[in-house]
């Protein structure tokens, strides 16, 4: 009953949401006629399907399409003209090397991260699903992982600027205490390690919740098996337990990939406006105003990290058939 | 240590859990190489704990384990010279049937054109050469099982454990498997030491048969000396078919002892003291029934509820005095028998078939 009614009142806000938005944008034609196409059939098999289906559409499809679309419409000073096509958006990107050199350079800090979340993560996961025997101690010690989420997303960005500024911890540590530099280094704030320093302990949790689960439901008899078979500690970990936990480490990639592709909030407040994204630079033509383009920025973004998460999922299937 | 003896020994084992759970007692045992040995007893009784601590998996409170002379108390499963085939097989659902097979000879560091060629050697002994690169999960039960057997063979192991290897199967495959399992052992020459609760499965493969029961062993035998001289009530009792008596001695009469039970005087070939309390039990099948008179000893009037068509035999459900009372009858006098269906009959039987229950 509960779940029943807080999905409806979850749809009823997105739909909400989805008509403030129509209102905005003139795109009511192709929204409405999507929402209300499935629940006239007679069918019952449609009706089971209709929830998810009404469902995507409101929260995937129909915001990618708005986007896609914004993005080719001609803008006009009260709006948009739904009936002209531009693909001013688009060249506008094309244009100057900022956009691409930006996308590179989120891509690439997007791996980076990735990267980091599973060097960092995957040890954290191991030790909570396998290392801690009690399951309470295992519950108990997860919360107290968590417990950085309680603390808003801002909050947690700002708590970094008294660790790398100028005046912060680092550098008082550095200068004052053991005196290796004379001067306080500038680069640990508004640099590239230190957004990457800031997303890794942002979403590094991304990465640990899926390995925990995929490792605390690992098929104990199969490493009894294993070390029966005569496999030492470390061959047990290389040819059981991490091939069984890789499915876990292949959401958390996805996670923490999509989530730091689209990352601006971090890298405007810790790269201090000297650094970009795509979400920066999509955010600052948002504010100009010029929607089509940051409606182009924003396509172009979503086609990349679609055909990240691609790869990702075609990778697996390979690992899986070898 | 001093007397050093071939094959798998244990001596005084005992396996307490935390919270004084004593889950083995007083455990000794010695299975000779080659032997195929059945765990037998119901749920909980610690079979499955004796077998991980034979195979490394738990190691005794006390007591030691010894195999071919060689202490293991302490020794990892990997370096014992015996693998476990475990309850529902532990397959790497990662791996092929060919890289599950490979598994031990590639940790023992056997090159990889070598330890394939063993591995398909393996996997044709078991007949799943057409299989080789499936998964786990796209084989049957069975088909994993011999997976699961392949696995151990090829590590060339003195003795193999088999923790219920028949439970998941069906029964037609399960009866298939015990000959399969039993010709295996046969053609490798190598101990088998096979858990299970089915009295039937293990009378119908082992050499020799280990009754559990309440965490200690009630009674070692070949099928027949169980069948035939179960020692307690307990093992009576759990090999089935057996009707147990029980009552007081009343003296002696030869080499017999007799019993004063509520059913009438028991006579039974044994030594007892009279006064004490006496308990005797007498197969099914040694069980005549018939309309005579119930004679002085060794006889029960007893009333037929059902007549069991088996077959090959008859089992007589009969009530004594509330009471169920087993018999079995040869399939011939069906016909005859069926008419007596809720009537009173006699139930008779020879002082030799009779057999005295410890105490
Ligand atoms: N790790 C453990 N901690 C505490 N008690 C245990 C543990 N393992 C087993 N036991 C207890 O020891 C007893 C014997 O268990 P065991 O698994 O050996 O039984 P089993 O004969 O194999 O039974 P089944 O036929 O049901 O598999 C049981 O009472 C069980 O509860
Ligand atoms: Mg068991």
């Amino acid at each position: 009953m509960s779940s029943d009614d807080a999905k409806h009142a979850a749809l009823e806000e997105a739909k909400r949401e989805v008509e403030e938005a129509e209102s905005l944008t003139g795109a009511s034609a192709v929204a409405v006629h999507a929402t209300t196409g499935p629940r006239r059939s007679p069918l019952v098999t449609l009706a089971w399907v209709a929830p998810g289906t009404i469902w995507l559409l409101l929260f995937l499809i129909a915001p990618l399409v708005m986007i896609v679309l914004v993005s080719v419409w001609q803008k006009t000073p009260v709006g948009f003209d739904p009936f002209a096509f531009t693909t001013e958006g688009y060249t506008k990107l094309f244009d100057t090397p900022v956009y691409l050199d930006t996308l590179k350079d989120t891509i690439i800090r997007a791996l980076i991260v990735t990267a980091l979340c599973i060097l960092i993560g995957y040890p954290i996961a191991y030790f909570l699903a396998r290392g801690v025997s009690s399951i309470r101690y295992q519950i108990a010690l997860f919360v107290f992982v968590l417990a950085p989420f309680w603390v808003a997303y801002v909050v947690r960005i700002v708590a970094w600027l008294p660790v790398l500024g100028r005046q912060g911890v680092i550098n008082y540590f550095l200068v004052e205490v053991i005196g290796v530099r004379a001067e306080p280094i500038d680069a640990l704030l508004y640099s590239n390690f230190a957004i990457i320093l800031a997303l890794v302990q942002l979403y590094v949790l991304f990465m640990v919740t899926p390995i925990f689960f995929q490792l605390a439901t690992l098929d104990n008899a199969a490493i009894e098996a294993a070390r029966d078979l005569g496999a030492t500690p470390a061959k047990v970990f290389r040819e059981v337990i991490l091939p069984l936990s890789l499915p876990g480490v292949l959401i958390g990639c996805i996670f923490v990939f999509v989530l730091v592709m689209g990352e601006f909030a971090t890298v405007r407040l810790i790269g201090g406006g000297t650094i970009q994204s795509v979400g920066t630079l999509v955010y600052d033509y948002y504010k100009l105003p010029d929607l089509p383009t940051a409606a182009a920025g924003a396509t172009i973004l979503v086609a990349v990290m679609t055909i990240g998460v691609a790869v990702l999922l075609r990778f697996s299937k390979i690992r899986e058939v070898v | 240590m001093s007397d050093e003896q071939n094959g798998l020994v244990l001596k005084d084992v005992y396996r307490v859990f935390p919270g004084d759970v004593t889950a083995v007692a007083d455990v000794n045992l010695h299975v000779e190489n080659g032997e195929y040995v059945v765990f037998l007893g119901p749920s909980g009784c610690g079979k499955t704990t004796t077998l991980r601590m034979i195979g490394g998996h738990d190691d005794p409170s006390s007591g030691t384990i010894t195999i071919d002379g060689e202490l293991m108390n302490g020794v990892s499963p990997a370096e014992r010279p015996i693998t476990t085939v475990f309850q529902h097989y532990a397959l790497f659902p990662h791996k092929s049937v060919l890289q599950n097979v490979a598994f031990g000879l590639k940790m023992q560091g056997v090159d990889k054109a070598e330890r394939e060629t063993q591995a398909k050697a393996a996997i044709d002994l078991v007949g799943l050469t057409k299989m080789m690169d499936r998964k786990p999960r796209e084989l049957s039960g069975g088909q994993q099982q011999r997976v699961a057997l392949a696995r151990v063979l090829v590590t060339r192991p003195k003795a193999i454990l088999l923790d219920e290897p028949l439970g998941d199967l069906d029964r037609l495959l399960q009866m298939k498997m015990r000959v399969e399992l039993r010709a295996l052992q046969r053609e490798l020459g190598i101990t088998f030491i096979h858990v299970t609760h089915n009295q039937e499965e293990a009378l119908s493969m082992a050499d020799r048969i280990v009754v559990m029961g309440d965490a200690v062993i009630q009674q070692v035998g070949t099928p027949e000396e169980l069948a035939r001289h179960p020692r307690n009530e307990f093992v009576a009792k759990f090999m089935g078919d057996n009707n147990v008596f029980h009552g007081t001695i009343s003296g002696t009469n030869g080499g017999n002892v007799v019993i004063d039970t509520p059913h009438g005087k028991i006579e039974v070939k044994g030594t007892g003291t009279a006064g004490q309390p006496g308990s005797m039990s007498i197969r099914a099948n040694a069980v005549q029934v018939s309309t005579d008179a119930v004679p002085d000893v060794n006889g029960v009037k007893v009333r037929l509820d059902f007549a069991e068509y088996l077959g090959d035999s008859v089992k007589l459900h009969l009530d004594l005095a509330g009471q169920p009372f087993l018999a079995k009858v040869p399939e011939e006098r069906y016909t005859e028998i069926r008419a007596y269906e809720g009537k009173d009959v006699t139930a008779t039987w020879a002082i030799e078939d009779g057999h005295l229950l410890e105490q």
